[in-house]
């Protein structure tokens, strides 16, 4: 992998996360949303795309017991699967 | 009386002789003019003169002005340039890292690698990818560190979570710190985690399980890549470390930017 003899070669520069580090969930709280995450990918071949609503879910339950920063689904990659507020025309959605 | 007038400039002494002959020739003859007159004479004699002593000292005091002003310039130039090659050697540190950013030279991360990009970006459906994950301990480390999934198929452009488990089955409280590797290591620099469990000291009570996880994405620029063309598969590889009281963790080979 990375040793310390690659001597002019490029090196791998591992980079801090954008939001940090997650708490440790240690009482299990959120246990629930991540066994229904890993039998949906199990059960999908492991391809995330088809298991994204039980990620989101599974956030959420982590905001919700302060265990994540609480931000809007948007900036984590979710503005599809949220619900559209009701101004928005339905021709602009199906797109 | 008239000597005073003779004796005063020293340059023109030869000058002088011809005035002096000149002043006795007229005494001789006997035809003694007034002392005024003889005195008007003798200046006469002497501003031509002065005159053109002092054209003589104003030819060489030009020149050496002439001198002193382009040295001057020509100091002046210099110690611009000075100046310019300090001023330079400061302003060299930001322009190389932005050169780095432009050209993605030693794997620094890509200018628009910011939180705003993850609301806007939209996934690149045509090209899965497959994301392996591997855990590893350090020999001396005692937890049970493993990820809950071998591998995730996933698309750049959209968010993605991974589990990763950790166990401490002994009877003290062990804290651990990690680090991560993405593999291969150009495709590191679109490797992009929004938030995870490493680098940050995590603390395991004994006998405790605990899921790990790691919420990442691609960057939707892995596609227009022309050096990624050909990588299908990226592994993630955490490894913990423990971390004692105080203790600053030396991990050889990483850099942290």
């Amino acid at each position: 992998m990375s040793t310390a003899m690659n001597f002019g070669s490029k090196t791998f520069k591992p980079r801090p996360p954008d939001k940090g580090s997650f708490p440790l969930d240690h009482f299990g709280e959120c246990k629930a949303f991540k066994e229904k995450f890993m039998k949906c990918l199990r059960e999908n071949n492991y391809d995330n795309s088809m298991c994204r609503l039980q990620s989101k879910d599974y956030l959420e339950c982590r905001m919700d017991h302060q265990l994540m920063t609480k931000e809007p689904l948007e900036k984590l990659g979710f503005k599809d699967l949220m619900d559209p507020p009701p101004s928005q025309p339905l021709t602009q959605l199906q797109q | 009386m008239l000597l005073p007038l003779l004796l005063r400039p020293p340059l023109c002494l030869p000058q002088a002789s011809v005035v002096l002959t000149r002043c006795i020739r007229t005494l001789r003859c006997g035809a003694p003019r007034g002392l005024r007159s003889q005195a008007k004479d003798f200046l006469w004699r002497w501003r031509p003169q002065r005159l053109h002593s002092r054209g003589r000292s104003r030819k060489t005091q030009s020149q050496e002005e002439e001198w002193r002003n382009r040295n001057k310039t020509a100091l002046t130039y210099i110690a611009a340039a000075g100046v310019g090659m300090i001023g330079l050697a400061y302003a060299a540190v930001p322009l190389y890292r932005l050169y780095c950013q432009a050209t993605g030279l030693g794997g620094t991360a890509v200018a628009g690698h910011d939180m705003e990009q993850v609301a806007t970006m939209t996934p690149v459906k045509e090209r899965v990818i497959k994301v392996t994950f591997n855990a590893d301990t350090h020999a001396s480390m005692q937890w049970n560190f493993r990820p809950q999934q071998t591998e995730i198929f996933v698309v750049p452009g959209e968010t993605a979570l991974a589990f990763y488990r950790a166990k401490n089955p002994t009877d003290k409280p062990i804290i651990g710190i990690s680090t991560y590797n993405v593999v291969p290591f150009d495709a590191g620099q679109y490797f992009n985690k929004i938030q995870c469990f490493c680098f940050e000291e995590q603390r395991l009570n004994p006998h405790e399980e605990v899921d790990m996880p790691v919420f990442f994405y691609i960057d939707p620029e892995f596609d227009n890549d022309p050096r990624m063309a050909r990588v299908d598969t990226i592994t993630l590889s955490y490894t913990f470390f423990e971390a004692k009281e105080g203790q600053m963790l030396p991990l050889p080979g990483y850099s942290y930017s």
